[in-house]
């Protein structure tokens, strides 16, 4: 047990422990680790794009400034997304990421404002560069219109006036402080040869002059935005953006390493704890099926008793349902016996009766006055007319001819009565004999019929005890059923009710016999006494074999009555409200009729 | 892939687009319509305003392209705007908002208006109090955003009616995307003069203008010449207090600048013609023929795009 336990904790800390190195070795690190690092190169690679259409606006390759604007909203997009992947900077690295990333928004938010200012001025340089040309020939033209005096007279000025055109171009190209103060002089001519040209060529002059004015003041500016915007250290702050993402991986994947180590010697240990668990329930399965085995063979020994057993009881019932018959048809030859004895009564007392006449007969009368005849045959005229004993004697003949008229008509009702109490008690006998030894046998019935024969069974009893019959018969078919099982019941049902009614004395006593159909499928035979009830603890008894309550019962009828309902797929039941207030039993078997209906 | 297909037929049966430094419209992007819907009814809803008195369609009228006529358009306090409003057609397309490009996006743009005392001159937890108790609005919000009623969400619902504001389909776009013969002579010479003469070089890409910034009076001091200056002309200085960026402002779009009338953002140019004058002045430090003018702003008419399948 205690070794179970053990062993139930070292698993659940194998598990606890594994659970959370693998957890630990798959962090999301990896995972935002490729996808910083494919974040940052895109940055850069935008990057680069952004520098590379800087310098196409710069030698006016491209004129459409969308291409200048698009890879600043797509590097800021792509900054707040790799920002939202990186998180809040933590880790040992913390303070250098904060710094690196503070520094490269710094850097890309000065770069916009760098490339908004060169925009602006690129735009103006590049229209005063592409005028100049416009300009020269402008003035040229101008000349051309002059006559070929003032022409020669004028063309050093026009040289001038070529002159800038050409250092201004050179400025653009090659930015440097002599040249500007080159550049700076042939404004100043410009304006000296304003004064010698006629005023017509004032506008356009002037108007060369501002624009050379402005290209000397904007290109140093472009030229310093775009060293600024190239200075800017946005691709190397990048690299160090990467440099410490690798950092941080590499630093992961050590702590990763270590926890993989961990892992394969949690492993193996979870494999060692598995090999042993193994063995232990191979052990376990073999003892298992050893135990299994006895059981088996023990359940099979097990269910040959219970075979045996089941024989022997099967045996004990039938044994029991036999005597249970017997019983009852002991209960039938009891009553039978009874009632016959009964009238066994009147035929002695018919008996000795006829004898009684017979012996008392006055015939004894007829002997006498026939001995006085005999002894007076030669006189009898004489005898019968002057004798005084003789004078009596006709008399005395009439009154003993009525005499025995009387008595033969008293031994004549005797013996009708004796003839009469033969003829019951071969009825009687008649009916138990019909009964008696048919088994099982369905056959149709007159319920009615049925219940008044029971009746007739136990009508001497019944006849002394002057219990009141009432019959309470609803109109019944023939039905198919087994008939002696059937009187057996009613025959016990009713006798128990003469017996529950002896004690009750002093009042009428009444037997309610019902005979009922339920719901088109149940016939129900109900016996109802008033007599001395079913205690509760009785109640539960009832039917169980040997049960009895009578000094001279064998606990027989109930049983036997039960099982013979039940074998009719009916079932008996008992109900009381207790002692003295009578008992109803009622019994119900399916109604099976000849049309063959349920 | 068939419509790829079919609109690449359709493109061969004209003609290639033409490579310049202005480019088409493109097609609005593909957007929630629950976000636009609403946006929609809040950009005419007067009550984002503190009193009541004006929505953004109080300035921004759709029909008289999504610009004021007037010079300077009435704030809800009844002062005038310091400067003239921008259109809100093709707001979207712009790098930056408002004059000095002081808002990065539209959204931000929306903020400020609302709360500006010299605009709408409200407080955004007013208007999610105001929007807050309007059951149709609560409904409206619930569709579009899981968390219902919120700044950021009117923020969002707004600038998301507002991307769909475009005007696509100007005579100038349809001869971008190849179809030549739509210009007449004289305004293809236009357009021409108007890189020639280098208003091209602000006034390009997909707007025509809006993204990027530049000086008011390149050329010539401008303010000098008009003779004096406001708090608003300062421009973009006002937002990053860089000197070089005194009298600096965005570059406006010309896309219907035909009917967006005055121009510049003091409104000093009631026609085209003047916009014109001033700018070859100012900015480009030329001197063109008349015809050559009359020319651009021929050719500026051709930018006027349509709006619900009709021309502005």
């Amino acid at each position: 047990m205690v070794s179970q336990l053990v062993l139930a904790g070292l698993a659940l800390a194998l598990l606890l422990g594994l659970t959370y190195l693998y957890a630990r070795s798959q962090t999301e690190k990896s995972e935002s680790y490729t996808q910083s690092k494919d974040l940052v190169r895109q940055i850069k690679q935008l990057n680069a794009q952004w520098e590379l259409e800087i310098l196409k606006s710069r030698i006016a390759l491209t004129h459409d400034y969308d291409r200048l604007v698009s890879p600043l909203t797509e590097i800021q997009r792509l900054w707040r997304q790799l920002s939202a992947v990186l998180g809040k900077p933590q880790g040992l690295n913390a303070q250098r990421w904060q710094v690196d990333r503070d520094g490269l928004v710094e850097s890309i938010n000065e770069k916009a404002r760098l490339v908004e200012q060169f925009k602006s001025r690129n735009a103006v340089l590049r229209n005063s560069l592409t005028f100049l040309a416009t300009a020269e020939d402008d003035i040229h033209k101008q000349f051309a219109q002059l006559n070929p005096d003032e022409q020669l007279r004028l063309q050093n000025i026009a040289t001038d006036t070529y002159d800038v055109l050409l250092s201004c171009l050179e400025f653009s190209q090659t930015t440097s402080d002599s040249k500007a103060a080159e550049l700076l002089l042939g404004l100043n001519q410009l304006g000296i040869n304003q004064t010698v040209l006629p005023a017509s060529f004032g506008p356009a002059l002037e108007n060369l002059s501002r624009h050379v004015s402005l290209i000397l003041r904007e290109q140093p500016k472009v030229n310093d935005l775009l060293a600024r915007i190239t200075a800017l250290p946005v691709a190397e702050q990048l690299d160090q953006i990467n440099a410490l993402l690798d950092q941080d991986q590499q630093r992961a994947e050590t702590v990763d390493q270590h926890y993989h180590t961990y892992l394969q010697v949690f492993s193996i240990i979870a494999l060692g704890l598995l090999v042993f668990l193994g063995k232990r329930l191979l052990h376990s399965y073999q003892v298992i099926n050893r135990v299994n085995e006895d059981l088996q063979a023990s359940n099979e020994g097990l269910e040959h008793r219970v075979e045996a057993r089941t024989r022997e009881l099967k045996d004990t019932q039938a044994e029991l349902l036999d005597a249970a018959r017997q019983s009852g048809m002991a209960e039938i030859a009891t009553n039978v016996l009874h009632n016959v004895g009964n009238i066994l009564n009147s035929v002695n007392v018919s008996a000795e009766m006829v004898t009684r006449q017979v012996r008392n007969s006055k015939s004894a009368g007829l002997e006498k006055a026939m001995h006085l005849m005999n002894a007076h045959t030669e006189d009898l005229g004489h005898f019968l007319s002057n004798d005084a004993k003789g004078q009596m004697l006709p008399g005395y003949l009439n009154q003993l001819v009525e005499a025995l008229a009387t008595e033969r008509q008293v031994i004549v009702e005797e013996l009708r009565h004796l003839s009469a109490s033969v003829d019951h008690i071969k009825e009687i006998v008649a009916t138990q004999q019909s009964y008696a030894g048919v088994a099982n046998l369905v056959e149709p019935v007159q319920v009615v019929d049925l219940m008044e024969d029971a009746l007739r069974i136990n009508s001497g009893a019944l006849n002394r005890q002057q219990v009141d019959i009432r019959r309470e018969f609803g109109n019944v078919p023939e039905i198919i059923a087994d008939k002696h099982r059937l009187l057996l019941i009613m025959v016990n049902l009713i006798s128990n009710a003469r017996f529950a009614m002896t004690g009750t004395s002093d009042k009428v006593r009444a037997l309610t016999l019902g005979i009922r159909i339920v719901d088109q499928a149940l016939l129900q035979i109900t016996v109802k006494d008033d007599g001395e009830g079913i205690t509760r603890e009785n109640m539960a008894r009832l039917f169980t074999h040997g049960f009895t309550t009578r000094k001279e019962g064998h606990g027989f009828g109930l049983h036997s009555c039960a099982l013979a309902a039940v074998e009719m797929k009916g079932r008996l039941t008992a109900h009381s409200d207790g002692t003295g207030q009578g008992a109803t039993f009622t019994l119900e078997i399916p109604l099976i009729t000849e049309a063959g209906d349920a | 892939m068939l419509v790829i297909c079919l609109m690449l037929a359709a493109g061969g049966a004209r003609s290639q687009p033409l490579d310049e430094p202005l480019t088409p419209l493109p097609l609005p992007p593909v957007q929630d319509p629950a976000k636009v819907e609403l946006g929609r009814k809040l950009f005419n809803d007067v009550r984002l305003s503190v009193n009541a008195s004006v929505s953004c369609a109080s300035c921004h009228r759709l029909a008289t392209g999504g610009a004021d006529d007037r010079p300077f358009s009435m704030t809800a306090s009844g002062q005038l705007e310091p400067v003239n409003t921008p259109s809100v057609f093709n707001a979207s397309l712009n790098a930056k908002q408002f004059w000095d490009g002081r808002a990065d996006t539209l959204e931000q743009q929306i903020e400020a208006v609302v709360q500006s005392p010299r605009e709408m001159g409200n407080d955004w937890r007013a208007v999610i109090v105001t929007l807050g108790n309007d059951s149709v609005y609560q409904a409206d919000f619930k569709a579009a955003y899981a968390d219902g009623v919120s700044a950021a969400n009117a923020q969002n619902a707004l600038a998301s009616y507002e991307r769909t504001l475009l005007t696509p389909d100007s005579r100038f776009d349809q001869y971008l995307r190849g179809d030549t013969s739509i210009l007449t002579t004289d305004e293809k010479y236009g357009y021409q003069r108007f890189k020639e003469y280098g208003c091209v070089a602000c006034h390009q890409g997909v707007n025509i203008g809006g993204n990027m910034f530049q000086k008011f009076g390149v050329m010539g001091d401008y303010f000098a010449a008009r003779g004096y200056v406001t708090e608003a002309d300062l421009g973009r200085y006002r937002v990053t207090g860089d000197e070089d960026d005194r009298y600096v402002f965005k570059v406006p779009s010309l896309r219907n600048v035909a009917v967006t009338a005055p121009y510049f953002h003091d409104a000093s140019a009631a026609t085209l013609a003047d916009a014109v004058d001033v700018m070859f002045k100012y900015q480009l430090g030329r001197l063109p023929s008349e015809e050559d003018k009359r020319l651009i702003v021929l050719f500026l008419k051709t930018l006027t795009g349509q709006w619900q399948g009709k021309p502005l």
